[in-house]
C-alpha cells in the first residue's frame, strides 16, 4: 500500500509539475536560438535520410524555407533548425514535453488530435489506399473481407478500417518497413497507407512493376503541422510562413521540387488539391 | 498549458475493453513462452553440466547464439526469416493462423531459455560435486541422478534469479508488438490513436505492468519459502 502511495504522489507532482515548465515557444527559440522539429527518417519524399546521409524532404523543406524565416522575424535573430525523429505514437508526447517544438512530418490534421494540440494550415492532401501485389483480387476498399491488411500503428487509416471494415484482418505494424515486408512475403494481402506514401514505397522497391496501389481514397487525410496546444504567437508565425510561401507561389516551386516530373516521387498535383490549399488562403 | 489531463479516456469508450484484451494476450504470449524457456532452461542448463563432452558443445552452441542476439532480431527472425523456408501450403496455413503470436511466442520462449539455461547452470553449479558422486555411488544412473537428486535441489536454490529472468519475460514480451501481436503496450498505443492522450494510456499500462510483475514476485517468494529445504539455503542457517 505503502508503494501505491509513493507512486500515487510521484503522479500527481509530475502533473502539477508539467505546467510550470511550460513556456511560450517563441521564447523557448529565442533563448536557446533553434527552432527543433519532430520529423520521420523513414517517409520519402516528405521527410527521409538519403543515399548520401542528409535528412531531407518536403516537410522539411516547407519548414527550412518558409516557416524559418517567419519564426525569425518573430524573434528578431537567425536561427537553427534541429531535427528529431517522430514516429505516430512518439509525437505528441515529445510535444507535450517540449522536446520538440513542431512536427513536420507526415501527420493527419483530425479532430481528435486537435483537442491535444493545435495544427498549421494544411500542406498536404491525400487519402488512404491499398499497395497490392499486381493481379491482386483485391481492387478498393469493399474487396478486403476476410483478408489480412497491413497497416501502420497509430495510423488513421488502421482506425478506420478497424471501426468500419471490420471483417479486415487487421495487422499492424510499428513502421513502414515491417508492413512492408510483410507485404513482400505474403504475410499479408494488402498494406494501407497513404496514397502519397504508397507510390513513395512503390518507387523504392526491388522490382516497382510487381506492385499496384488501388482503390479510391477511403479516407481523408490533411497533412498539417502540429505544436503545443494554445501557443497563439507560435502558430501565427508557422501559418505566416505557409501562407507566405502559398501566395508567392514558393510553395509550389518546392512541391515540384519534390513531386514534379523530376522531383523523386512524381505525383501532380490534381486542381481539387491546389483548389483545397489556396482556399486556406482565401482563394 | 500545454498538456491537459484527461483521465476519463481510459474507462470511456473502448478503452477498458483494449487493456483488458491486451492484458489476456500478454498473459497468454508470456505464460506459453515461460513454459517453453523453462523446458528449454532446465534441458540446456543440465546438459552444460554432463560429463559428456558434445552435449554440452551443443548446449552450449544454443546458449550463446540465442542470448547474444537481440530479441527484436528473433521477433523478425521467426515472423519474417522462417516462413520463406516452409513450402508454400505450410506458409500459407500459418498466415491464416495467427503466426504473428506463434512467432512472437517462439521467440520470446527461445531466447529466455538460452538465458534462463545459465541461471539454471548455476544451481547446478552451485551443488557441491560429491553429491552427484554419492548418487552414482548409491547406483542411480546420470540421468537419474540429475532427476532425482541435482535437479530438484538446483531448482530450489535459483527461485531468486529465475523470478528476476521470468519478469523479464514478462516486460520482453512488449517486443511482440513489432510483429503485429495486440498486447498490452501495443494496446496502451491503440488507446493514444483513439484519444490522443499518450501520458494516460502509458500510465495505465505502467501501472499495470507494475502490479503483474509485484503480485509474481510476491507469488514466487511464497514459493521459494515453501519448498525452501531447513538448512540449504545460507540465509536459514546465517540467522
Amino acid at each position: 500500500m505503502k508503494r501505491m502511495l509513493a507512486l500515487v504522489l510521484v503522479v500527481a507532482v509530475a502533473q502539477t509539475a508539467a505546467p510550470a515548465l511550460a513556456q511560450d515557444t517563441l521564447e523557448k527559440i529565442k533563448s536557446t536560438g533553434a527552432l527543433t522539429i519532430g520529423t520521420r527518417t523513414g517517409s520519402p519524399p516528405f521527410a527521409y535520410v538519403n543515399k548520401d546521409n542528409q535528412w531531407v524532404g518536403f516537410s522539411i523543406d516547407l519548414v527550412e524555407m518558409l516557416i524559418k524565416p517567419e519564426v525569425e522575424k518573430a524573434v528578431g535573430k537567425s536561427i537553427k533548425v534541429e531535427k528529431k525523429e517522430s514516429t505516430p505514437p512518439t509525437r505528441i508526447p515529445l510535444l507535450s514535453s517540449n522536446a520538440v517544438d513542431l512536427i513536420a512530418g507526415t501527420m493527419t490534421d483530425t479532430p481528435q488530435r486537435r483537442e491535444s494540440v493545435d495544427f498549421s494550415l494544411t500542406f498536404f492532401y491525400t487519402g488512404a489506399q491499398f499497395m497490392v501485389k499486381k493481379g491482386s483480387p483485391i481492387k478498393s476498399v469493399n474487396d478486403i473481407a476476410g483478408k489480412r491488411i497491413a497497416s501502420q500503428q497509430g495510423s488513421t487509416n488502421a482506425k478506420i478500417l478497424r471501426e468500419k471494415y471490420p471483417q479486415a484482418q487487421l495487422r499492424e505494424f510499428p513502421d513502414q518497413p515491417a508492413a512492408f515486408q510483410a507485404l513482400l512475403q505474403g504475410q499479408v494481402d494488402a498494406y494501407t497507407n497513404d496514397g502519397i506514401q504508397l507510390y513513395g514505397l512503390k518507387a523504392k522497391a526491388p522490382k516497382p512493376d510487381d506492385w499496384d496501389v488501388v482503390g479510391d481514397f477511403y479516407s481523408e487525410e490533411p497533412y498539417g503541422m502540429a505544436m503545443r496546444k494554445g501557443d497563439a504567437k507560435f502558430k501565427a508565425a508557422v501559418d505566416a510562413g505557409l501562407k507566405s510561401g502559398l501566395e508567392s507561389g514558393k510553395y509550389f516551386e518546392i512541391y515540384d521540387k519534390w513531386f514534379g516530373p523530376k522531383g523523386e516521387l512524381p505525383y501532380p498535383m490534381t486542381p481539387q488539391v491546389r483548389a483545397y490549399l489556396l482556399k486556406q488562403i482565401g482563394k | 498549458m500545454n498538456y491537459t489531463f484527461n483521465w476519463s479516456v481510459l474507462w470511456s469508450g473502448q478503452s477498458g475493453q483494449w487493456l483488458l484484451q491486451g492484458l489476456i494476450t500478454t498473459l497468454q504470449l508470456s505464460a506459453l513462452a515461460w513454459v517453453l524457456a523453462v523446458a528449454l532452461g532446465i534441458l540446456a542448463g543440465a546438459l552444460r553440466t554432463v560429463p559428456l563432452a558434445p552435449l554440452r558443445w551443443g548446449a552450449t552452441s544454443y546458449v550463446e547464439f540465442f542470448r547474444n542476439v537481440p530479441l527484436l532480431v528473433w521477433m523478425f527472425f521467426w515472423y519474417f526469416g522462417v516462413p520463406p523456408l516452409l513450402p508454400r501450403g505450410a506458409q500459407d496455413w500459418l498466415f491464416s493462423h495467427g503466426l504473428e503470436f506463434w512467432a512472437g511466442t517462439i521467440a520470446l520462449g527461445v531466447y529466455h531459455g538460452a538465458r534462463m539455461s545459465e541461471v539454471i547452470r548455476s544451481g547446478i553449479g552451485a551443488i557441491p560435486r560429491t553429491q552427484f558422486e554419492a548418487s552414482l555411488a548409491m547406483g542411480l544412473t546420470t540421468f537419474q541422478a540429475y532427476r532425482l537428486v541435482i535437479l530438484p535441489v538446483a531448482l530450489r536454490l535459483i527461485v531468486p534469479p529465475g523470478t528476476n529472468e521470468s519478469l523479464n519475460l514478462l516486460k520482453n514480451s512488449s517486443v511482440a508488438l513489432t510483429i503485429s501481436v495486440a498486447e498490452l503496450t501495443f494496446q496502451t498505443r491503440q488507446i493514444e490513436t483513439y484519444t490522443a492522450k499518450a501520458i494516460e494510456a502509458l500510465t495505465a499500462g505502467t501501472l499495470i505492468y507494475l502490479a503483474l510483475c509485484l503480485s509474481i514476485a510476491t507469488i514466487m517468494a511464497r514459493v521459494e519459502r515453501h519448498y525452501a529445504i531447513p538448512g540449504l539455503i545460507s540465509r536459514t542457517t546465517a540467522g
